[in-house]
């Protein structure tokens, strides 16, 4: 067998926006090659807490997560021949002060204005969709048509979709530099030798500005810390996504049962720097104290594990989807800032239109473009 | 971590007589389903676990990841300690969240 | 935070011996555990140990863990029980679950010695109720006071599966088969000899298929298999029994390694995933270390002496040996761990099976391997068994190179040598007298060591061997003599029953069998 060298498209980066997009790709009958560092799914993909959510998005993402909702994650274990566990159990976001209201309502004001059906709602209201919750709820903002699903069954499924239809996945390759080609991003150098295609999908998490800067291209995305907990198997007692304005927690019942809530120290942005996905001794502690004083009724629940991740986090909270206009050939999708995995099936869609109609036209992302960040005036 | 082109499998998935056969006594696991998501493309440890909770439960895989690293091996005609292994997780014994939340160290006295 | 020169987690026999040497050294140590009671597996060891006099050979194991024990106790070693590490974090930084509460901690230095557990082997209804590890039926029978089941099939003829065997038969269980999927028995000859003896079949080249009922087991169905492990059809046998013990060998319990960042890898020779370690045992994560089975399946004789060398190693790290003082302890220990690592089955002949002749030439009996026991014609290569004597003798039947020598201690006329290299055969001293006092029989872990006397007049022989079960026989019982393979092979009477203190439980029971019999008989049964 010939080893593939080239492609009509190399993505970098095999996390979920790069198989999502290599399905996408495939689909529309493109050759790709999909280079990755570790495992399928390594970072950010396998290591957030399942949310499909469009409520407190920021409105200039939140076209992609509407999108997704409403026409891409009802069908999508069908599609891709896997159970997502995608529940569209609605999403209520906590509230314990006043202050906690005054977050939700502006949240709730800027949702509304862009079409989402989201609402403020009582604590007694709240209590009412999830009976599970302290008596100190006062309020909760309401969005129905959130949910949540399984991250990694979502990743590995489009990651064996694509496979399924051609594409080819280069695991345990480093990417150290794309280079350019008589004006054009061609080559990508990697500790494995070079690939070579006509165009490149830039999606390697926090590891791409680094990639990025070897053809002068630069975006404020900077890696951030956080963990997760995972409880043993309860039964059913929820199927809503919880956040909370203090944002002590965030999370699911998992389809499985057991709860899988994401969450910090407060400490994270300094953790002392590792690579090895480590948890910090302070961080579950923190978060059971938070899920205690929403969910009293958890404090038997045993946690089974914990674990940690890195994800992209751009300096206005919000990714990079764009086509590189002084570099023809490549295409940036990261900085997704630890809330990519609910609008990833929606983002591979822009992703894949970038690339071979070099527009979106499915799904305006004109506010995520890569030149928007400015100094101040 | 070893460079590995991964494609799609050309020949049809063959089943065998013990597939039905628990591997991951608490996630209840079969060999069959171990051995078709190798075939579908999960070829570390840490891939089948995240694909089908192998190693996922109570156990943390204490008692099958040895014999779950011996399928996989054994689907992709390997060696088991080419496979990797999943990754050591605190708590190593399961905690009530409750305990947990009893921090002595890092929770300021009043 | 907390914070303690080392923390050594677990407090097996290498945690304790870890924890001993660092505070001899002047360390300031603390042991967590997250079991009620110390001494990880030591306690549910009842049978005499191997090795030689520094190893603690022919004492039971859990009078090894009552004296490590002492030994910490005396010297003020801080053992906290019900106490579960968590994890291990970034710079040396553990949590441990205690009282409810869940407390943290910093060492310069972190020993993990937090043992193994057992492996499992997936067939038909291996998760029925009534399947269950060797370790845990040894809990159950030696902990707790409870029989595992009544009929017991045992998977796996390593030494753990033999020796479970023998403490099953002691617990009054009846043992239907031993089986194996190697070819050979897995374990010492001794081991595999003393329960053959009783009339437990071992089969070797076999495998269970299936364990029988849906509530609880109630039979299994065992297969011969190929040479490649596959069951050959047609070969099916069910079993009746109600319990299945499985005793295919030990994995490293090293998540807190893994969790610690430690660099890993599958070593098939050391029993599973394991931290790769120096020769101190420090893992890649500088001041971790690793010591006992978590670094490596071995017997809790060598996990004793790398717990006592690996904190001898922190204790120069941190400035409490100097360079010499390290030096000649670790050389003290690398020998007593190079003697108990010699011999047909050290660590790092594990999956040999070429053996044809012992160190001194004889050759390997294959019954032994096959069957767990030895023909007399095998037998009589050895000179040790072969040999005429009037009177009393000792009638020796040790014949691989396993590293042990109470034997030759056991004599005070100097009747048995072994010599220095502790793994080579036992020799009689034909000159030396014999008194017939029964201490070699006693002191022989492996139980290979009969008195035999040829004639004891109108045509009778006695034959003395070591019997460690209830009811004890009488003189003047009268029953039937059984061979190596624990048949009947003709009638018996006891003539004598020796007991002492320094005999520890192991009685010397003389029976008396017609001279014809006198190579055969090694085994009681009463009527």
């Amino acid at each position: 067998m010939i080893e593939k060298r080239t492609a009509d498209v190399i993505i970098i980066g095999g996390g979920i926006m790069g198989c999502a997009t290599a399905y996408r790709l495939a689909k529309r009958g493109v050759d790709v090659l999909v280079l990755e560092k570790k495992e399928i799914g390594n970072g950010g993909s396998c290591r957030n807490a399942g949310g499909v959510r469009q409520s407190a998005r920021d409105p200039k993402e939140l076209p992609l997560a509407m999108y997704a909702v409403k026409n891409i994650w009802p069908t999508l274990g069908e599609e891709l021949g896997v159970n997502v566990e995608y529940h569209q159990g609605g999403n209520l976001r906590l509230g314990l002060t006043e202050s906690d209201i005054k977050v939700l309502e502006n949240h709730t004001a800027k949702s509304t204005k862009l079409g989402l059906d989201v609402k403020m709602i009582s604590g007694d209201e709240a209590r009412e969709i999830c009976p599970y919750m302290s008596k100190d709820v006062i309020a909760a903002s309401w969005c129905a048509t959130d949910g949540h699903a399984n991250p990694l069954t979502t990743t590995l499924g489009f990651y064996k979709k694509a496979l399924e239809l051609g594409v080819t996945f280069i695991t345990g390759v480093h990417v150290n530099e794309i280079v350019k080609v008589k004006g054009r991003a061609r080559k990508v150098i990697t500790d494995d030798g070079v690939y070579e295609a006509d165009n490149i999908l830039l999606c390697a998490g926090y590891e791409s500005r680094r990639i990025a800067n070897t053809v002068g291209i630069d975006a404020p995305v900077e890696r951030q810390f956080n963990e997760v907990l995972v409880t043993e198997a309860q039964p059913k007692m929820f199927d809503v996504m919880i956040g909370v304005a203090g944002g002590e927690f965030y999370g699911h019942q998992s389809e499985h049962g057991s709860f899988v809530l994401g969450g910090n120290s407060g400490l994270q942005a300094f953790t002392s720097n590792n690579d090895n996905f480590v948890t910090n001794s302070l961080t579950a502690p923190s978060i059971s104290r938070g899920i205690i004083k929403y969910f009293p009724v958890l404090k038997n629940c045993k946690v089974v594990r914990t674990w940690s991740g890195w994800y992209d986090q751009c300096i206005d909270v919000l990714p990079v989807i764009d086509n590189v206009k002084e570099v023809p050939g490549l295409t940036l999708g990261f900085g997704f800032s630890g809330h990519g995995f609910g609008i990833s099936p929606a983002v591979s869609i822009a992703l894949s239109e970038l690339i071979l109609d070099g527009e979106s036209k499915t799904i305006d992302i004109s506010q995520l473009k890569y030149d928007r960040f400015k100094p101040k005036k | 971590m070893a460079k590995v082109i991964r494609t799609a499998n050309k020949e049809p998935f063959v089943e065998k007589p013990d597939d039905d056969m628990i591997i991951c006594r608490c996630e209840e696991i079969t060999k069959g389903e171990i051995r078709k998501a190798v075939y579908e493309g999960m070829r570390t440890m840490n891939e089948v676990k995240r694909f089908l909770r192998s190693g996922m439960g109570l156990c943390q895989g204490q008692t099958c990841q040895k014999l779950v690293q011996g399928i996989i091996a054994s689907e992709l005609k390997t060696k088991p300690s080419e496979v990797g292994m999943i990754t050591g997780r605190a708590p190593v014994r399961p905690v009530d969240i409750n305990t947990f939340s009893n921090n002595i160290t890092d929770v300021k006295e009043d | 935070m907390k914070r303690h020169e080392l923390i050594i987690i677990g407090a097996g026999p290498a945690g304790l011996s870890a924890a001993i040497e660092a505070k001899k050294a002047g360390m300031d140590v603390i042991v967590f555990d997250e079991n009620q009671r110390p001494g990880g597996q030591l306690f549910k060891q009842i049978h005499k140990f191997f090795g030689s006099k520094e190893h603690h050979a022919k004492v039971r194991g859990f009078r090894i863990g009552q004296e490590l024990l002492k030994e910490a106790e005396d010297l003020g070693v801080k053992v906290e029980l019900n106490s579960t590490v968590m994890g291990i974090y970034e710079n040396k930084e553990v949590t441990v679950k205690q009282f409810g509460v869940v407390d943290h901690y910093k060492g310069d230095a972190i020993i993990i010695a937090t043992g193994a557990a057992e492996n499992m082997i997936p067939f038909k209804g291996w998760n029925v109720p009534g399947v269950i590890g060797a370790g845990a039926a040894q809990t159950m029978m030696n902990i707790q006071g409870v029989q595992p089941g009544s009929k017991i099939l045992m998977v796996g003829s390593g030494n753990v599966g033999l020796v479970v065997s023998l403490q099953l038969l002691q617990a009054g269980c009846e043992v239907a088969a031993i089986i194996d999927a190697a070819p050979r028995v897995g374990g010492y000859g001794v081991h595999a000899a003393k329960v053959a003896r009783t009339g437990v079949p071992l089969y070797m080249s076999h495998t269970v298929i299936e364990a029988k009922g849906t509530d609880r087991v109630t039979g299994a169905v065992i297969a011969e298999v190929d040479d490649h492990f596959q069951p050959i059809p047609g070969t099916e046998k069910e079993l009746d029994v109600d319990t299945i013990c499985i005793a295919v060998g030990l994995s490293p319990m090293s998540q807190l390694a893994s969790n610690a960042t430690c660099e890993m890898a599958l070593i098939p020779q050391k029993g599973g995933n394991v931290a790769i370690c120096d020769e101190h045992g420090e893992t890649s994560v500088k001041g971790i270390f690793c010591a006992g089975d978590v670094a490596g399946i071995e017997e809790a004789s060598s996990a004793m002496i790398q717990g006592r060398s690996v904190a001898d190693y922190v204790a120069k790290t941190l400035g409490y040996l100097t360079d010499d003082e390290f030096e000649e302890k670790y050389e003290f220990h690398q020998n007593a761990l190079g003697q108990l690592r010699q011999g047909m089955f050290a660590p790092k002949n594990k999956g040999r099976n070429d053996w044809t002749v012992t160190d001194e030439g004889f050759p390997i009996s294959k019954s032994l391997l096959r069957n767990g026991y030895m023909t007399v014609e095998e037998l009589e290569n050895f000179p040790a068994f072969n040999y005429k004597k009037e009177g009393i003798h000792p009638v020796i039947e040790c014949t691989q190179n396993i590293p042990c020598n109470p034997c030759q201690d056991a004599c005070k006329f100097g009747c048995i040598k072994v010599g220095a290299n502790i793994t080579l055969l036992p020799q009689i001293d034909v000159e030396k007298k014999c008194t017939g006092c029964g201490m070699c029989v006693a002191s022989c872990s492996g139980q290979a060591i009969f008195l035999v006397d040829d004639d004891i007049g109108d045509g009778y022989a006695s034959v003395a061997f070591p019997y460690e079960f209830l009811p004890v026989p009488n003189v003047g019982d009268k029953g039937t003599a059984l061979n190596r393979k624990g048949e009947p092979v003709c009638p018996a009477e006891i003539i004598k029953v020796q007991k002492a203190s320094v005999m520890d439980k192991t009685m010397v029971v003389t029976m008396k069998v017609k001279q014809a019999f006198v190579k055969d008989a090694r085994f009681y049964k009463a009527d």
